[in-house]
């Protein structure tokens, strides 16, 4: 079953950082939740084939070529950002060691 | 001309007669929006000053060209509602969520733009759960939009938004987007046609992704007519998205006068084996009376997974939904990663734990395998029936709050409605009738790409119930 | 005291030059740009965007498996590698995981290929003072990863390695291979086992660590951070530990190795199939379709036995293939009249460019060949001046020293100004000294 350690876990991969209040309330709402999903073991799938697509496509590819429709301006791709230098994107220090 | 309770095909006619001007139609919904809009909490973004002048330059063009205009252009001057889901250029796209609360995109989704180049005019962005994760219009971190036919009760969602904008007759048409319930059940729930495409049909381009695989792009209509007018304009191959399917694009509203004496209609067993409100049950059955009524030959069909079907969904879908909320960073657009809110974090969490490793072959590969079994089931059930009808929801519209504290419980209301997006099939919510002055709705479900069919039995069951003549007191 | 065979396997990234990126229409030639200019909402992650795959940089994929011997299986799909990192921005990268392009290859007989497979390229950060800053318009640049099996056990196989892939990806044009620009980037995995005779080869297992070098940027790096992490690790072995698995960094000033970050709690990628892409199917046709060109290694054999040059000459000529083709090209049309010997050195020498046609081309190689205009009087004056200086050299020649001889022609032409036929100055030379 679903333990604490595995919210913890789980919640650093996902780069969340969680309350005391909130790894306890979700500890026991996914209990819950991962036991029920536990049902798909009374089905014998030994020989399905995983859905790779529901629509059966195959091999969607396009052209290699220099027309860009969608080529955003340097202020476009920065309008959100909340912080910019230079036409950069600053984000909080990374160490080069990193 | 009445603009209080106008359809699309309505709003075309007057247009065409000029019995109405755009700028009318248009300032009457913002006089709607202005009445109703705190009190409903339909919009969170208006796009009244640019509304008004395409309205007036709108209006201009149709004196010169015409109505031919219309020709080259189907939805010209319809105002509309897109959902906060869906990019749109300059125009603030929240999700419904905090996280993104100030995101102005710099890009439309592709249907925007086709809905813009057929002359619908947009009116502002709806409300809905945050990134989609919801069926009752509760998640959203602007508050929850409320039922116009029962102000304490939920509109359904996560298209909430979108379908109270509509049944007020806050605009004509709202997009929406289904990727497990969210455009059928607020139809049901506000006496709406809501449509579920199939999967590849409409372009996802610039819809903000919540569950790749099962994200169909739909939307909300008081008629089937008007439904069917407005799949004609969305649906269709988009470069890109690599997932959108070429196929023709059918002249949807040409099928809504079709007799369907003949055609075989499938009630799914499993749906009708208890745990639904005894009333809709009766409510259904009544429904499929008259169709049955109205030409259509009722057989018994079998889908032997469905009670499979949410374990499935809520182990493929959340996974899909931890790895596309990744990218919100905060670096490129947003607020960290923090802001999320409860249902999110709940979703990030189950998504990430069935994808980590050692439990991956215990979830996400099982639950796709099982995804190939409920498709076989439908593929299978459509070897012997054309269609296939079945409630929306097992429940009436229920109390804000009431199902708030069990998410589980919350998840499983969607039985009815999810197994269809496991299937990449299309399904449209139709109204078929009211229980305690609640709205009640029925899916028609169709095999991959046959939503003319969808239409045809639609619009068949609507001319014989008439149901959406219905509005909320308010 | 324990004897230790290098375990090395090597991560080769090369960056295709499409003229778009993988997934959106975006220019792939990214260098020089104004920061975040070169970006659209695909590359860039915003949301609601969707990635489509670039056809060319599928084939050329193929290209690259196929002339690494490799096997291209009928199926192939993308998948999520989730991590967040700011240069990253869907937080995850779209690459493959379990069913790459191309696998079960081989270089020359000793280095075998594990796997080539596509991914997208990340953005980049840049340190400025104290802040950190992101470009993104490498996101979304199409690459190419090559794998080897862990073959290598010595530094200087691995730098000829590497050399030998580069010259293949240059014949294939599919990418400039440019490690100081980036488009070629190279990290070695180390490691050393215990060597135990009494076991057989097939027993000895792999040592259950291994340590990854990145950010180094030219095949004598490579060679020198593999020979320092080599030592490094055996001291660490010879005091009976185990070296940490890592990923370290390569210090050029100090040639060392640096820890970066530590690999003890292995990243869980959380790969997944890409459910925005539909998997790729080639058929037989397809893939038989991609002709592989004449390979380095074959040009250079068949330089060797058919147009009979010498194999230092015949690897230095196919080092580029735009030379070698020229070197053919030549040697065909102007046939038996001049060797290919000389037409070899004419090249390698650079007498010649590689643009001038075959007429100016014979023309050349006769100019060069054609005795030179002397000028007699000042011939005779530099022999009589450089025999006066050289009285030693001269009683040598006359001893019957050769050399001594070839030393006063050298003398002579320098005096000369090159602007002397060698021929003449001998026979000069000759006459004068009797």
């Amino acid at each position: 079953m679903i333990t604490k350690k595995d919210i913890l876990h789980v919640a650093k991969l996902a780069k969340l950082k969680l309350t005391e209040e909130e790894i306890e309330k979700y500890l026991s709402q996914l209990s819950a939740v991962v036991e029920y999903i536990s049902k798909l073991n009374e089905l014998d799938t030994e020989n399905t084939v995983p859905v790779s697509h529901i629509t059966g496509l195959t091999t969607v590819t396009e052209e290699d070529t220099k027309e860009n429709k969608r080529q955003l301006s340097q202020s476009s791709a920065l309008q959100n950002a909340k912080s910019t230098k230079n036409g950069f994107i600053k984000v909080k220090a990374i160490f080069s060691g990193e | 001309m009445d603009l209080e309770s106008l359809t699309i095909k309505d709003a075309i006619e007057g247009l065409k007669n000029k019995k109405t001007s755009i700028i009318d139609l248009v300032k009457s919904c913002f006089a709607r929006i202005d009445k109703l809009n705190k009190k409903l909490n339909v919009f969170i973004e208006l796009n009244e000053e640019n509304a008004i002048k395409q309205a007036k330059a709108q209006d201009n063009d149709l004196v010169k060209a015409g109505k031919e205009i219309f020709n080259q252009k189907p939805l010209f001057g319809i105002p509309i509602a897109i959902k906060d889901l869906y990019s749109t250029e300059n125009l603030r796209t929240t999700a419904g969520s905090n996280i993104i609360n100030d995101y102005v995109p710099p890009f439309d989704a592709t249907v925007v733009k086709k809905l813009k180049n057929a002359g619908a005019i947009i009116l502002g962005k709806t409300n809905e759960d945050a990134w989609g994760h919801g069926s009752s219009g509760e998640n959203s971190d602007h508050g929850p939009t409320k039922n116009p036919y029962d102000l304490e009760r939920v509109p359904g969602g996560s298209s909430s938004g979108s379908a109270v904008a509509v049944r007020t007759n806050q605009c004509l048409m709202a997009t929406g987007t289904d990727t497990g319930s969210s455009v059928r059940l607020p139809a049901a729930f506000c006496n709406l046609v809501g449509l579920k495409p199939t999967y590849g049909r409409v372009s996802r381009y610039g819809v903000i992704a919540m569950a790749s695989s099962f994200d169909s792009v739909g939307h909300l209509t008081k008629t089937v007519y008007d439904s069917a007018k407005v799949l004609e304009i969305t649906a269709g191959i988009d470069p890109y998205d690599a997932t959108s399917v070429r196929k023709e694009v059918d002249h949807y509203t040409e099928f809504l006068e079709k007799p369907i004496k003949g055609l075989k209609v499938g009630i799914p067993k499993e749906y009708f084996v208890g745990g639904m409100d005894t009333k809709i049950e009766k409510l259904t059955r009544e429904a499929i009376k008259i169709i049955e009524k109205l030409g259509a030959v009722i057989r018994d069909v079998s889908l032997p997974h469905t009670d499979y079907a949410m374990a499935c969904y809520y182990i493929l879908v959340p996974s899909e939904i931890s790895s596309n909320l990744s990218k919100f960073d905060g670096i490129r657009y947003g607020s960290e990663r923090e802001t999320f809110g409860a249902e999110a974090k709940r979703r990030i969490i189950l998504g990430t734990y069935t994808l980590s490793s050692g439990y991956y072959d215990a979830y996400y590969l099982k639950a796709a395998k099982v995804r190939s079994l409920i498709k076989q089931d439908f593929d299978n059930a459509f070897k012997d029936v054309d269609i296939i009808v079945a409630p929306t929801s097992p429940s009436l519209p229920f109390k804000i709050g009431e199902k708030a504290n069990d998410p589980l419980q919350m998840y499983l209301s969607d039985i009815f409605v999810c197994p269809i997006n496991i299937a990449g099939i299309p399904s449209l919510n139709v109204p078929c009738g009211f229980i305690n002055n609640l709205p009640v709705g029925m899916q028609i479900i169709g095999p991959q790409f046959e939503e003319r069919l969808l239409y045809q039995v639609g619009s068949a069951f609507e001319s014989e119930t008439q149901f959406y003549k219905v509005h909320p007191k308010i | 005291m324990n004897t230790y065979i290098p375990v090395i396997g090597l991560e080769i990234h090369v960056e295709l030059k499409t003229k778009s990126k993988m997934f959106c229409q975006c220019d792939a030639n990214y260098f020089g740009k104004g920061p975040n200019t070169n970006t659209c909402p695909v590359c860039l992650g915003l949301p609601g965007a969707l990635p489509v795959p670039n056809k060319k940089a599928i084939e050329w994929c193929i290209l690259i498996g196929k002339a690494l011997n490799c096997t291209i299986p009928s199926v192939s799909k993308f998948d999520r590698k989730h991590y967040f990192y700011p240069d990253l921005p869907k937080g995850y990268q779209i690459s493959q995981y379990d069913e790459p392009i191309a696998v079960s290859g081989q270089v020359s007989s000793h280095f075998r290929i594990h796997r080539v497979h596509l991914e997208e390229d990340t953005g980049k950060l840049i340190h400025s003072g104290s802040d950190t800053l992101v470009d993104f318009n490498r996101s979304g640049v199409p690459l190419v990863e090559i794998v080897t099996e862990p073959d290598f056990d010595n530094s200087e196989d691995v730098k000829e390695f590497l050399e030998e892939l580069h010259t293949i990806i240059r014949y294939l044009d599919v990418s400039d291979a440019d490690m100081e620009k980036g488009s070629m980037r190279m990290e070695p995995n180390i490691s050393l086992k215990i060597k135990d005779e009494r076991l057989e080869i097939k027993d000895r297992e792999l040592p259950n660590y291994k340590v990854e070098v990145k950010n180094i940027n030219s095949f004598r790096f490579v060679k020198q951070a593999i020979e320092y992490e080599l030592e490094r690790q055996k001291e660490i072995l010879d005091k009976g530990k185990i070296p940490i698995q890592e990923t370290r960094g390569f210090d050029e000033k100090k040639v060392i190795t640096y820890s970066q970050r530590s690999k003890e709690e292995a990243q869980d990628y959380r790969y997944f199939p890409e459910p925005d892409i539909p998997p790729l199917e080639f058929t037989k046709e397809y893939i038989d379709s991609i002709k592989v060109p004449e390979l380095p290694v074959q040009k250079l054999t068949r330089f060797i036995s058919d147009l009979k040059i010498k194999e230092q000459d015949a690897f230095i000529l196919t080092r580029d293939k735009k030379t070698a083709e020229y070197f053919e090209l030549v040697t065909k049309k102007i046939g038996a009249s001049i060797e290919s010997q000389a037409i070899a050195n004419l090249i390698i020498n650079k007498k010649v460019t590689l643009h001038l046609s075959i007429d100016k081309f014979v023309k050349k190689v006769q100019e060069l060949r054609a005795p030179k205009e002397t000028d007699t009087k000042l011939l005779n004056t530099s022999i009589i001046r450089i025999i006066e200086a050289n009285k030693k050299v001269i009683d040598d020649y006359k001893g019957g020293k050769q050399n001594a001889l070839m030393f006063l022609v050298g003398q002579v032409m320098r005096e000369m100004k090159g602007e002397a036929d060698a021929k003449l100055v001998i026979e000069e030379l000759k006459k004068q000294l009797q």
